[in-house]
């Protein structure tokens, strides 16, 4: 490396002193030419008798010439050469690497006006290059390339016929078995990307997001959640662009603790399915032998596992409407119908504590928009609780009536009741009051997971109570007819879609009309 | 159609051992199979009436047996029907795929024998 510096150093010094050696041959040829020059002038004139021919008016004439020639010759040659000398000067300075003299100005008016500019300039260009370390990119599409690639975020982009033609490296995507690249992203059903480009497409731009969009199913390796941006622009010749930012970090965690409690339920409920199904069989079949409690005790014994199934299904249902996985499913129901179904299990419950169950629910009521199941857990989390903080002997009523656009479901009790300042907290979490803390089971979930899967129907759930009077709570469900119509426009119009569904519980407030 | 012979691929052993002498009692024909291969190959191999399947299997889930007998251009079962049993909570997409191609889909601790044997009298 010393021995490459002192070379180049020395290089610099020769281009350096190539000037003054370049200026003194020059000026020496110039004043010898001059010299001659005025003599060749002198003499002419002494021989041509235009001035006397002795040698004081020859030195003195040829002194004066030479004077006048050198000077008017020096000027010029300055003025000629200064172009050169600034190339010199250019290259000197560029050169060295330092800036040890001032380099020449590109701008200097004549320079501008001859066109010498641009050659000084090429000249320090060429320096910025020589010096700047090699770069492999040469285009702003290389560049553009370059950049997008080692982003985390992922861009996709596609054409008029929905194909790929870019996609970065962070983008999840794969070639399949034809060449293409395709998109490794699973959209929710009724929402995908085919779906709203169907819809966007009569439009002239339009955009979409996606939250938790994965690019794996549950339970695969290296599964990966993204929040999803889609912008369209109509015969742009990338017409869909998307952008993808990984959320992994954030929404696994939260997917893990929901896959445990799916996991926990699944464990929970295997137990339960023999305890309630033999429990089923032993009734049926030992009811001729049972004698005296023994029938009761079985009784007990079924309405405590049904109560365990319930337990189970509270906690599922309130762990995916935290995550907003909750979904329900809306179809045109009858009251009647979905009391059916839990019926033998409310009024064994009721009779095996002494409680008077009594249900007047209207056959001519309206159908309602409701997902039956999740209707059902409504109503016998609401008629367990009336049971529960009833007294013995109790009356437990649950009547239903039409009321402007929604059926509205009351579950009347008679029993311990509750402060007014209890009410307000009666729907969150975990709540439960002082008294029922000390002698009444339960989780504390059930009115929190009534009011989310009502409120998910666009009803409202309320409640009245008075301290050793009673408590009264009520419901509403909208009226099918009411909201078929828009049932049917998110779903196209098609009437087997309807059950399929209607997105995310919080955005059902849209089917309150 | 009166359903007469019912496989049952349930790895539950008290689970299976329930829903096959409820469904013995009431006069059906059962075959019992715990693994998800052995239940694909059953169901091929042979024709049954009804198949009673859970989803979280050893070797092969439901839903993979689902798939390969229905998933394809050509439904493998015409004349059978498929009750889907499960106590496992999937997420709805899962779900619905199984229920597209299921004549039921029921959670087993809400379904005691006497209700199954219900909703298969509801089936023929």
């Amino acid at each position: 490396m010393e021995v490459i510096e002192n070379e180049s150093i020395d290089a610099e010094r020769e281009i350096e002193n190539y000037w003054h050696i370049f200026l003194k041959r020059s000026l020496t040829i110039l004043s010898a030419v001059e010299v001659i020059v005025s003599i060749i002038i002198v003499s002419t004139l002494m021989l041509t008798n235009l001035i006397p021919a002795t040698l004081f008016s020859f030195i003195l004439i040829l002194l004066v010439t030479t004077i006048w020639l050198v000077t008017v010759n020096v000027y010029l040659f300055k003025f000629l050469v200064k172009p050169f000398r600034d190339l010199v000067s250019a290259v000197v300075h560029v050169s060295s690497g330092t800036a040890r003299a001032i380099p020449p100005n590109p701008n200097f008016y004549h320079y501008d006006k001859d066109g010498f500019k641009e050659i000084l300039q090429s000249v320090y260009e060429l320096s910025v290059k020589r010096t700047q370390p090699k770069k492999h990119i040469t285009s702003l599409d290389e560049q553009l390339t370059q950049g997008l690639n080692h982003t985390t975020t992922g861009v996709i982009v596609l054409d008029k016929k929905r194909q790929v033609i870019y996609a970065n490296n962070a983008a999840p995507t794969h070639i399949d078995s034809e060449g293409k690249r395709v998109l490794d992203l699973i959209f929710p059903d009724n929402s995908n990307l085919d779906t709203w480009l169907d819809k966007t497409e009569s439009s002239l731009r339009s955009e979409n997001q996606w939250s938790r969009v994965a690019n794996k199913p549950l339970g695969d390796t290296d599964r990966r959640l993204y929040d999803v941006a889609a912008s369209y622009q109509k015969n742009n010749a990338a017409e869909t662009v998307i952008t993808l930012f990984d959320r992994t970090d954030l929404y696994a965690p939260e997917e893990d603790d929901l896959d445990f409690i799916s996991f926990a339920a699944h464990e929970l409920r295997g137990p339960i399915t023999v305890i309630r199904g033999y429990l089923d069989v032993l009734e049926d079949e030992l009811s001729p032998v049972l004698k005296n409690d023994q029938a009761e005790l079985m009784q007990r014994l079924i309405v405590s596992s049904n109560r365990l199934s319930t337990y189970v299904n509270n906690i599922l249902n309130a762990s995916r409407f935290d995550r907003r996985h909750f979904k329900v499913h809306l179809n045109e129901e009858t009251l009647n119908t979905i009391y059916d179904s839990i019926k033998d299990d409310m009024q064994l419950r009721a009779a095996s504590q002494n409680r008077l169950l009594t249900i007047d629910i209207p056959k001519s009521l309206p159908t309602v928009a409701a997902d039956a199941n999740s209707v059902g857990e409504v109503l016998s989390n609401l008629i367990d609780n009336a049971i529960k903080y009833s007294n013995e002997g109790g009356l437990v009523q649950v009547v239903a009536r039409p009321i402007s656009g929604f059926v509205e479901v009351s579950i009347i009790d008679r029993g311990i009741g509750m402060p007014s300042n209890v009410i307000q907290n009666l729907f969150h979490k975990f709540y439960r009051s002082h008294r029922s803390r000390e002698t009444v089971a339960g989780t504390g979930i059930g009115l929190y997971i009534c009011k989310a899967i009502v409120e998910s129907h666009g009803g409202i759930v309320t409640a009245r109570s008075a301290e050793r009077e009673g408590s009264t709570f009520t419901f509403t469900l909208p009226i099918y007819d009411t909201v078929a119509d828009k049932l049917k426009a998110d779903n196209n119009s098609n009437e087997t879609l309807i059950d399929q569904g209607s997105g995310w519980i919080r955005n059902h407030s849209m089917y309150r009309g | 159609m009166a359903i007469k012979t019912i496989l049952c691929i349930e790895d539950d052993r008290f689970i299976g051992e329930m829903y096959v002498r409820s469904l013995k009692k009431a006069g059906y024909e059962v075959d019992w199979l715990v693994g998800g291969n052995d239940g694909l190959i059953a169901a091929r191999n042979k024709h049954y009436d009804l198949i009673l399947l859970d989803v979280m299997l050893p070797e092969r889930r439901g839903n993979e047996i689902l798939d390969s007998l229905r998933g394809g251009k050509e439904d493998l079962i015409p004349d059978t029907k498929v009750i889907v049993l499960t106590n496992f909570e999937q997420d709805d997409e899962s779900r619905m795929a199984m229920e597209h191609h299921a004549d039921g889909y029921l959670i087993k601790a809400e379904i005691t024998p006497r209700k199954l044997l219900s909703v298969i009298d509801g089936l023929s």
